[in-house]
């Protein structure tokens, strides 16, 4: 911690300017252009028994965004889920990606919203831009805003700028960037990570050209993604090696994990990946080293606390988690609770909330560099100091 | 004006430009000679080439995934065959009626909890019926209407249900065997069916049912599983007469076996299907008494009319066999080319060719080693062989009528089966071999389409491909249309004014010959009916009165004083033999091939013998080289040629050629029809140019 974090001042300035001069009207940008939820959209795009491991490379990947705190109903599952009762299966009702068969990845709770044949590239784009038709459900819609970290994950067939739906129709590169474009437009997404593990995955984003958007592909033009390994008792590849390693980065993470995406992007091994992962970082502002892995893969750990209830949306956030970009092994989430604001505050309780905010600041940053524990001691103390010196003066 | 001027160039420029392919046509017409020569040596050096030219095989259907499970045929699995095997050969041995291994069988099968039944039919004699050809769908009315009790044969069928599957499609196993005289080995190949039955009976991974056929060849394998494919695939209803008549007089016989119904109940005679079938094994043992190095595996694929199953059944079972099972597998080959010095000298001569290359542009992949090149051209050899003969190789024929993709997989161990070691080994390599075969089949979704279909195999795991293999036919038959054409031409330049029709007195010569050797291929029809008893008989008779019809030909011909030159008739029949060699290449090529090689050559060499030439060498060469080719080309020769150069060495009777031809139309080989529509006319009538009575260029007089 010792270069303090551009973002983090930004922040700060941010809440300053917050506190001082914005009427509260106009916080709504502000609160908007804060990441504040999380969405993943996982996409597998084959079928048929052969094309197991892209089921299970998906199911494996909704189950860590899930582990790592993303809630089903924030999670677009497409699948062609014809794996887990295909006849061929050894294993009825069950999908495995490792031949040791130690974890069942359809197990309880896995919701698919779209399923089988609905899995098209018009539904696909119908739920990145949210055009549905009204009778669509409320769980089968992305229901992101610009405070929204997307998640989008695909997996099937693919080839130079295209990705094959179910061997019937085809997804292009500029098909997607014009569904990323829209998006953007109609402020669906903060930032979106793309990631893709097919052929060639690399040529998916060749057209994209929408900033907060970083894509990251298993495979660079004229390569192929491979399969990690076969299970040789049910016969199949059960998981492709991109995917493969990409969990095995997952797997020693959790919520409250710091790992940050160019550590995830680093952990590619191009020779074990037998493929060159493929990063494009142009249209993403935010330095990779300090973007934490669950920005996107996991949850914002935020509690928005109000004074009364239907109070909260009108409310800036107060809370924040601090990221500190850790190399010395410091994973941790601090949690910086501000007093509330009041609504109806005037001139002098807002002048008296400024300095009140001044004095917490300073007192924050001052204590930048001690941990939680030291500021709760100091806070205590003073607030010992006070309570005796209120009693003197009553007494 | 200039409006007019631009509109007069424009013209010249298209009529300069639709000249060009017209001109480029005259231009070949008029040097047809050379084009000739030129083609017809590329087309056979481009033949000859084709081992060379041959590729790898691949799996090309990502959906196979051969070898990617690991195999569950276990000792447990030999233990049950060698249980069944020695039950066969003790009671085989105690009764030899045809039914005892079938009710054996049957028993086996229930006992590992997988539905059986018998199937039953009365074998018929293959008759000779003209309009039959491509359509093998013989009725059923034919059959004798009391028939004999004992010509019943008894087929014992194991279906195992998918567990979780629909019951749409299905895997058939056949293992053919001979209820009267049940060999080792025959008993052996019951024993790994039973044994994968009894494995499958108990799997959880399967999507297609299983069909177990022990099929009873006493009267041949082909009529018993063509028969039950009938059954299969024909709707039959219960309330039949002839299958009612059927079981009665099969239960009056077997008074034996009729407690054993009572207790089985009819049910075990009614016909069960399971849904539509997506491949077919049949499997054999043949057991050796010479040593060999290791176990082998022989694939047998042609079917009717030089049809072949999808090229990736053959792969996945050479794949599992040489990469999983590490047996030998080896398809037919010519034993003559193997042995043949010219081969040899024409491999030595090709790797040289191919290596120097290789120097020139090392991404040319034509290495070839001059063994390999002998053992290709003897492999092609026997694959065209036996596409051209249009007879089908084993009972895997008869799936191929119902476009059901079957093998035949004949394995034999590395000695004797009585070896116990040997034969446990061998049981686990063929019993894993086929599950594994299975396996792959069951994760199909759709028929076999990804790879080819029209093919030659130049090594179990080397093909040529129908892209590949028309090219030298193609260019072989080009010269064909431009000579014709050339002749043509010359022909109506020379006597402009009564010419211009001269050809349709040639075209009724060459469509008389044709509706000759029409009659002459429905003639056994006839002959049939006659009491003649031998081969040769017929032979004979069949010879002496198509030679009489074409006497009668000539005949009317001569009557009606149909006189055209020997050039325009030539060709006409030139026309006349590009036509039905380009069809016959579509319905089986390997016959069109062969049938090229002699009748192209011939068609373009003869000439009138009379005719006078400048040199006495060149007219000379112009005979020998005439009169070799016409008795070359003459089908009954040809067939002896081969016949003393292929080594059988046994004496040459006439009564062979009605044999032989009797094999043709039996099978309903499409070949016996292009020998005697396409190939005995153009003989005739090539035969009729070269002994045309002229002098000169007679077609002026």
């Amino acid at each position: 911690m010792a270069t303090r974090d551009p973002s983090m001042i930004c922040c700060f300035r941010l809440l300053f300017l917050l506190l001082f001069s914005v009427p509260l009207i106009a916080s709504s940008s502000s609160w908007a252009s804060m990441h504040h939820n999380n969405w993943a959209v996982l996409v597998c795009t084959s079928r048929y028994w052969f094309n197991y491991r892209h089921m299970a490379n998906t199911l494996s990947l909704y189950r860590t965004v899930k582990r790592l705190g993303i809630p089903d109903e924030r999670i677009i599952l497409m699948l062609a889920d014809d794996m887990a009762c295909n006849m061929r299966n050894n294993y009825p009702a069950q999908v495995f990606n490792n031949e040791n068969h130690q974890l069942n990845l359809y197990g309880d709770n896995v919701e698919v919203d779209y399923r089988g044949y609905e899995v098209t590239v018009e539904n696909f784009m119908r739920v990145l831009t949210g055009r549905h038709d009204p009778a669509v459900p409320r769980s089968k819609r992305l229901l992101s805003d610009e405070g929204s970290h997307i998640l989008l994950y695909m997996t099937g067939h693919g080839g130079d700028e295209f990705l094959k739906f179910q061997d019937s129709e085809e997804l292009q590169s500029h098909d997607l960037a014009d569904a990323v474009k829209q998006m953007k437009e109609k402020n669906r997404f903060k930032e979106l990570l793309i990631m893709v593990d097919t052929c060639q995955a690399a040529t998916l984003f060749n057209q994209l050209q929408s900033p907060g958007v970083l894509a990251i592909g298993s495979s660079m033009k004229g390569e192929n993604s491979y399969s990690h390994h076969l299970d040789s008792d049910i016969g199949v590849s059960v998981v492709d090696r991109f995917t493969y390693y990409t969990l095995a980065f997952f797997e020693k993470l959790n919520m409250y994990s710091n790992a940050s995406l160019s550590s995830l992007f680093n952990s590619y091994n191009p020779r074990t990946l037998m493929s060159t992962a493929y990063y494009r970082m142009d249209l993403y502002q935010r330095p990779l080293p300090e973007v934490p892995v669950t920005s996107f893969f996991g949850s914002v750990m935020k509690t928005i606390h109000t004074d009364a209830a239907y109070m909260g949306l009108s409310i800036p956030p107060k809370t924040e988690a601090q990221f500190l970009p850790g190399d010395g092994g410091n994973h941790q989430l601090r949690i910086e609770n501000e007093p509330d604001l009041e609504k109806d505050g005037n001139k002098q309780t807002k002048e008296l909330h400024c300095i009140y905010h001044e004095w917490l600041n300073l007192l924050q940053e001052r204590f930048e560099n001690t941990d939680a524990e030291l500021l709760f001691r100091y806070g205590f103390g003073t607030m010992v100091f006070l309570l005796t010196i209120s009693t003197w003066l009553l007494a | 004006m200039a409006v007019k001027e631009e509109g007069d160039t424009s013209q010249q420029g298209k009529k300069s430009r639709s000249r060009l392919i017209l001109r480029l046509g005259a231009l070949l017409v008029a040097h047809s000679g050379l084009v000739s020569v030129v083609c017809c040596a590329a087309g056979i050096i481009a033949f000859i080439l084709l081992p060379v030219l041959a590729n790898n095989t691949y799996i090309s259907e990502n959906a196979l995934m051969p070898g990617s499970a690991d195999p569950a045929f276990s000792s447990q699995e030999v233990l049950d065959a060698n249980r069944l095997t020695m039950d066969i050969l003790n009671r085989g041995a105690a009764k030899a009626s045809g039914i005892e291994i079938a009710k054996l069988l049957r028993e086996y099968i229930v006992a590992v909890g997988a539905e059986s039944y018998y199937h039953k039919f009365v074998p018929r004699a293959n008759k000779f019926h003209p309009l039959h050809f491509f359509s093998s769908t013989t009725d059923n009315l034919d059959l004798p209407a009391n028939p004999s009790c004992g010509s019943f044969i008894l087929n014992a069928v194991g279906i195992i249900r998918a567990p979780r599957g629909d019951g749409k499609e299905t895997i058939v196993l056949v293992t053919p065997y001979n209820s009267q005289n049940t060999t080792y080995s025959d008993a052996v190949s019951l024993g790994i069916g039973f044994s994968i039955i009894s494995l499958l009976s108990h799997v959880t991974w399967l999507a297609k049912d299983i069909v177990w056929l022990a099929a009873d060849s006493r009267y041949g394998e082909y009529m018993t599983v063509d028969s039950w494919l009938k059954d299969y695939h024909g709707p039959a209803f219960p309330g039949e007469t002839s299958r009612i008549v059927d079981d009665a007089c099969f239960e009056e016989n077997n008074s034996d076996s009729l407690d054993h119904i009572k207790v089985e109940g009819h049910n075990s005679y009614v016909y069960k299907r399971a849904g539509t079938m997506a491949a077919a094994l049949v499997l054999k043992v043949v057991d050796k008494k010479e040593k060999e190095e290791r176990d082998s595996l022989s694939i047998y694929a042609e079917a009717s009319n030089g049809q072949m199953p999808n090229l990736d059944l053959i792969n996945i079972a050479h794949y599992l066999a040489v990469h999983r099972q590490g047996l030998r597998v080896k398809i037919g080959s010519i034993i003559y080319f193997l042995k043949a010095s010219w081969v040899k000298l024409l491999g030595e001569m090709l790797q040289h060719i191919t290596t120097l290359a290789k120097l020139l542009n090392p991404k040319w992949k034509l290495d070839i080693t001059s063994a390999d090149y002998v053992e290709g051209t003897a492999t092609l050899a026997s694959s065209i062989y036996y596409q051209a003969l249009g007879v089908p190789t084993g009972s895997h024929g008869a799936f191929r009528n119902y476009q059901v993709d079957a093998v035949t997989l004949e394995f034999s161990p590395r000695s004797s089966l009585n070896n116990e070691n040997v034969r446990s080994a061998f049981l686990l390599k063929t019993g894993r071999l086929i599950e594994g075969v299975i396996r792959s089949v069951n994760n199909l979704l759709e028929k076999f389409h990804q790879s080819f279909f029209l093919y030659f195999l130049t090594a179990p795991h080397k093909y040529v491909s129908v892209g590949i293999y028309m090219i030298p036919f193609g260019i072989l038959i080009a010269p064909l249309p431009i000579v014709a054409a050339a002749l043509f031409s010359s022909n109506n330049g020379s006597s402009n004014k009564d010419g211009s029709w001269k050809w349709l007195q040639a075209a009724k010569v060459v469509f008389l010959i044709h509706l000759w050797a029409m009659i002459t291929s429905l003639l056994p029809y006839v002959l049939l009916q006659l009491p003649l008893v031998t081969p040769s008989s017929f032979t004979s008779a069949w010879a002496a009165v198509a030679i009489c019809f074409l006497l009668i030909t000539y005949l009317i011909l001569w009557s009606s004083s149909i006189d055209c030159g020997w050039e325009l008739l030539k060709s006409v029949m030139i026309v006349a033999a590009a036509i039905g060699l380009s069809l016959m290449s579509v319905i089986n090529f390997s016959t069109a091939q062969i049938g090229a090689m002699l009748i192209v050559p011939m068609c373009l060499l003869v000439k009138p013998a009379r005719k006078q030439t400048q040199g006495v060498f060149a007219k000379a060469l112009m005979l020998t080289s005439n009169l070799a080719l016409l008795v070359v080309a003459f089908p009954p020769a040809a067939l002896l040629i081969a016949k003393t150069l292929f080594g059988a060495s046994g004496n040459i009777d006439i009564g062979d050629f009605w044999e032989w031809a009797q094999i043709l139309w039996s099978w309903n080989s499409a070949t016996y029809m292009y020998l005697l529509w396409i190939h005995l006319p153009c003989w005739v009538l090539c035969l009729n140019i070269f002994l045309y009575p002229c002098i000169g260029s007679s077609s002026k007089a």
